[in-house]
């Protein structure tokens, strides 16, 4: 439905898609997630030989599956906002279900990663190292399973939920990938 | 005043009042003990002083909490109290609870009060701010039963909005919060664990809905900016308040014994709690600039706009500083620690229970909207008194915590307690003189109320 | 009309922001809760300790002193008053004993509390037990 207040027209912030307040979150958990990143950097560059050798243990081959799988979910989040558009409800609702089930293969896999390393004797507490790494995957861990939920509410709602809901929701989920996108090279990688 | 039940408030902001004068008289005696050490010893010993002046606080924030509820829940709610009986009989009780404590802390050592109060029963006695009876500790929870009840009846019979859903949700917290003051471990870990769950996610949690509740009750009355937009700001400002505080208890987890990880989540956590200050800051300059009326109250104006800053500054900036552990290791116990729980306590619940007071008395004595103007100037001095020279009562703790800090704590010959107390004994001298004004302060607030004149209008 | 920001969103942050975070909290809790036992040693809190604490509670030592940096600052910390005289626990007693009814002229004093043997002992324990959590290295030296 196109809008048409005209204060609310000439401005910009309406020009983002979905609800302004869902922006507001986004901003603050992007500076979350960056003030994590960075405290992790400064620990990293005081502990040198402990942060290298932790990151030797991680399994690099699934931070790419994980990877694959977000930006899948993304794209087929963004695929169903498209279909949402073009009003075709079927495969709006079935690219909503490809999301989520991409979206399960990340946590299947994180789990199985957090399975492995605690039963190499690793946790929260302990080595520095990995109480960086549980803390700030596992709060990623979290966000996942709450834009899951999200999705989720989405598909119930179906048309009922509105473009402007749906950009809001969408808008969310592209955040939590974003994070990934940031997350997976600095811990694993760098 | 829209219905005659909101008048048991009245009662509730005198004995607030009263136990405030109580409060900064101790408070006074405290701050020559720093500097005189042996004053009043062993009549009254530090701890005991201490224990008067800081439950005396605690107590009186309390009255003023629940006579602000009383005035605000029926007027929002659009009905009469449910009970106005009950609410003064609960004030009595409360009032004689209170008083028979502090006589109690007074007139016998402090391990006598423990045997003939029964505490071997269910130890809750001697830890900080808890240091009432466990048969206090009940009597408090029956008054706050009471005071749900009471309130409670009233909410449902009435009109619900945003602003008494919110507080109502704060004095619930509130009260279950309590509840944890009769959890005492015999491991000092755990104890301390939970004794945070009391007092963090009180001041730095629950209270914090009341005190935004309250401050969006006298900005819409006084402003007359729209209610939607001041009740959405409000549910932004408390949801920003608990997603911060909630975890932000862990900047109390950092060296009692508890997990490493708490000294990052702790940190990264606590370093956001200003953001909901910051807000209210906006919140309460922006809805006054917006204003769609000058209310004649122009002093309880004042109290709002002020509660914003003195909060953020005390509570936000002033927490801020110590909260992240690298610097916390150093500081944690400190001076430091003093100077930011006085400026935080003054400027979020002190002002804001003084804010309450200063819009609603005037209605509840008469008045069509506010006092004379000479008793509004007056009581604006007061403001003034009061919140510079907490600034610099908290001013001279910071240069105090500071020095400790880095002789204490740091360096390669660190100096002993005592010897550092001395050291800094110049500040304690100016830290009482600022208290001093601030006791003037409060002096003059009182002498308001008793100014007369003709009913300002705008 | 199509509000950009509208009240119930807010509503909605507020209540689902406060759930997550307390279901978060209440998880860290619970494993705070299981990691505990290998930082506070409580195979070592005996009756003696137990008895120690009600003392340190029961004459409101926290009035003027801090443990672990909490309570009063107008006297030192004891969380590590036990390494401070020497891993003494006679030392601790001695002090405590030792404490003039009537003060110091002109120092800041602290009160005779008259206790008994058991109590002193306790206490001392309670102490010593007290210095033994691993609170990450805080104090960050001996004068607490």
């Amino acid at each position: 439905m196109p809008n048409t207040s005209s204060v609310a027209a000439e401005n910009p912030m309406t020009k983002l898609p979905g609800d302004l307040a869902m922006w507001v979150i986004i901003l603050a958990e992007l500076s979350v997630f960056a003030i994590l990143f960075l405290v992790f950097a400064v620990q990293f560059s005081l502990n040198e030989e402990l942060f290298k050798q932790g990151q030797a243990l991680l399994d690099t081959r699934a931070g790419l599956i994980i990877t694959l799988a977000l930006l899948s979910a993304s794209y087929f989040v963004a695929q169903a906002v498209a279909f949402f558009e073009r009003n075709q409800p079927k495969y709006f609702a079935l690219f909503l279900l490809a999301a989520c089930a991409s979206a399960l293969v990340y946590v299947v896999v994180k789990l199985a990663e957090y399975n492995h390393l605690v039963e190499a004797g690793f946790g929260l507490s302990g080595n520095k190292f990995f109480t960086y790494y549980f803390l700030i995957t596992g709060f990623h861990l979290l966000h996942v399973l709450l834009g899951m939920g999200i999705l989720i509410f989405v598909l119930f709602k179906r048309r009922h939920i509105g473009l402007h809901g749906l950009n809001t929701a969408a808008s969310y989920w592209h955040m939590v990938d974003l994070v990934w996108l940031v997350l997976f090279p600095i811990l694993y990688l760098l | 005043m829209k219905f005659e039940s909101q008048s048991v408030a009245k009662p509730y902001f005198i004995a607030a009042i009263g136990l405030f004068v109580g409060q900064i008289l101790f408070g006074v005696i405290l701050g020559l003990q720093y500097v005189m050490g042996d004053f009043l010893f062993p009549e009254i010993p530090f701890n005991v002083a201490r224990m008067v002046h800081t439950n005396l606080l605690i107590v009186w924030l309390l009255f003023g909490f629940m006579g602000s509820a009383y005035y605000l829940i029926p007027e929002e709610s659009e009905t009469e109290l449910h009970s106005p009986k009950l609410a003064l009989l609960l004030f009595w009780v409360f009032l004689v609870a209170g008083a028979l404590t502090i006589v109690g802390y007074l007139s016998v050592p402090y391990a006598t009060l423990a045997k003939i109060t029964g505490n071997d029963l269910l130890p809750t006695m001697g830890r900080e701010f808890l240091e009432m009876p466990t048969i206090t500790k009940v009597g408090v929870v029956i008054v706050a039963l009471g005071f749900l009840y009471n309130l409670g009846m009233t909410f449902l019979k009435g009109r619900k909005t945003v602003i008494s859903s919110v507080l109502m949700l704060g004095l619930i917290g509130l009260a279950v919060m309590f509840l944890f003051s009769f959890y005492n471990p015999e491991n000092l870990v755990r104890d301390k664990f939970y004794w945070w769950w009391v007092v963090h996610l009180w001041v730095e949690g629950v209270w914090e809905l009341i005190m935004g509740a309250l401050l969006a009750f006298v900005l819409i009355k006084t402003t007359g900016v729209d209610r939607e937009v001041i009740e959405k700001w409000l549910y932004l400002i408390i949801a920003m308040a608990l997603i911060t505080g909630i975890i932000g208890t862990g900047h109390h987890y950092f060296w009692i014994g508890t997990p490493e990880y708490w000294l990052v989540l702790g940190s990264v956590f606590s370093a956001l709690e200003p953001v909901p200050f910051f807000m209210m800051t906006l919140f309460a300059f922006n809805m006054v600039n917006k204003r769609r009326r000058d209310h004649p109250n122009k002093v309880a104006v004042l109290w709002a706009m002020g509660t914003g800053v003195m909060a953020f500054l005390g509570a936000g900036v002033w927490g801020f500083m110590h909260t992240l552990s690298p610097i916390n290791y150093v500081t944690h116990g400190t001076q430091l620690t003093a100077a930011h729980g006085h400026m935080a306590f003054y400027g979020a619940y002190v002002m804001v229970v003084l804010c309450m007071i200063s819009y609603t008395m005037p209605l509840m004595r008469g008045r069509a909207a506010a006092n004379s103007n000479l008793s509004q100037v007056v009581e604006m001095w007061s403001f003034w008194l009061m919140t510079v020279s907490m600034v610099f009562i908290t001013l001279f703790l910071t240069a105090a915590g500071i020095v400790q800090s880095y002789l204490q704590r740091m360096g390669d010959s660190p100096l002993p307690f005592m010897v550092v107390q001395e050291k800094i004994e110049i500040f304690y001298w100016m830290r009482e003189v600022a208290g001093l004004v601030f006791l003037i302060g409060l002096v003059v607030y009182i002498v308001s109320f008793f100014v007369k004149g003709e009913e300002a209008t705008v | 009309m199509n509000e950009i920001f509208t009240k119930s969103m807010a509503r909605n942050i507020f209540y689902g922001g406060s759930l997550f975070f307390i279901l978060v909290f209440l998880g860290l809790t619970f494993h705070t809760e299981k990691t505990l036992p290998e930082r506070d040693h409580r195979e070592n809190i005996t009756e003696e300790v137990v008895l120690g604490k009600l003392v340190w509670e029961e004459n409101n030592c926290i009035g003027c002193h801090t443990l672990l940096g909490e309570g009063a600052y107008f006297a030192p910390e004891l969380g590590n008053v036990y390494k401070r005289f020497g891993n003494s626990k006679e030392a601790i007693k001695g002090f405590i004993q030792s404490r003039p009814k009537e003060g110091i002229p002109g120092r800041r004093s602290m009160p005779q509390f008259d206790l008994s043997d058991e109590e002193l002992d306790a206490i001392a324990e309670f102490l010593k037990w007290t210095s033994e959590i691993n609170t990450n290295d805080w104090p960050p030296n001996i004068q607490g």
